[in-house]
């Protein structure tokens, strides 16, 4: 098998693109589509770390079950939030938004 | 044979994901999202974890892809290829990246050591079994947050004419 260290250096790298993503895009449908990229690096972490341990629990797969289902409710709850934005303002760039600035 | 194959996906996982972040076109941006999940969901295979790879091609590219180009498609005209889709940090953003990298690289360089214990995967009976015995708890909290986020979405989108 590969080192433990390659999965773990593909993640961070995955993880460093998806920031970069969150910080460069201006359209919020492109951040959230980052975040999801940021949270696949870390599921990769998890599932990696639970194959190469020792012990027989699924504690890493389980938990990357779970990210799983929340990245899912987020981005569910995030599209809506989106979509009831642009209906009120035409516009879901971020760097035009101050709504709620005061 | 197995490192060619890992290469190989990460490769594709890199190539994708930077294609994700650095298109003109949010929809393209799009399409590239759903082939970077499919590589992460090779991965999982390669890692003897085939359940999360299928809960992976469900999920990710089954239901929220779906939902990203809905959201696209709705919101029309924002995603134009005419409308400059990154803003002016995109230098400074890189080089921080770049730097959280490295760091990131650094500490690696500094754990991670082997020989790692070759165990035997975790088959889909044991991942089942913990699922509703040891981690029922975080699970049953799951289906509450799922209904928490279809009550949400609906009471937001709702059109309130």
């Amino acid at each position: 098998m590969i080192p433990l260290s390659y999965i773990v250096a593909l993640s961070a790298f995955l993880f460093c693109v998806g920031v970069f993503g969150v910080l460069t895009r201006r359209n919020a449908i492109g951040i959230l589509m980052s975040v999801e990229l940021i949270l696949n690096a870390a599921n990769i972490n998890l599932v990696a770390f639970n194959r190469y341990s020792n012990g027989t629990d699924a504690l890493g797969q389980v938990f990357s079950l779970f990210v799983i289902a929340i990245a899912a409710a987020g981005s569910v709850v995030g599209l809506v939030l989106i979509i009831a934005i642009y209906r009120n303002g035409k516009s879901i760039f971020v760097d035009k938004y101050d709504l709620m600035k005061w | 044979m197995a490192e060619l194959v890992f290469f190989v996906i990460a490769a594709a996982i890199c190539f994708f994901a930077v294609l994700v972040v650095t298109s003109h076109d949010i929809f393209h941006s799009s399409v590239w999202l759903a082939m970077t999940l499919l590589s992460v969901a090779g991965l999982y295979f390669y890692l003897d974890a085939p359940f999360l790879g299928v809960i992976q091609v469900l999920v990710y590219v089954g239901g929220i892809i779906t939902l990203f180009v809905f959201a696209i498609k709705l919101t029309a005209h924002i995603g134009d290829k005419s409308i400059v889709q990154t803003n002016r940090q995109t230098i400074f953003a890189g080089l921080c990246c770049l730097i959280l990298f490295a760091l990131l690289m650094n500490m690696l360089q500094h754990s991670c050591h082997g020989p790692f214990p070759h165990s035997e995967p975790i088959s889909l009976k044991q991942l089942g079994q913990s699922l509703v015995s040891v981690y029922v708890l975080p699970f049953e909290f799951i289906s509450l947050l799922l209904l928490a986020a279809m009550v949400g979405a609906i009471a937001i989108g709702r059109d309130k004419k």
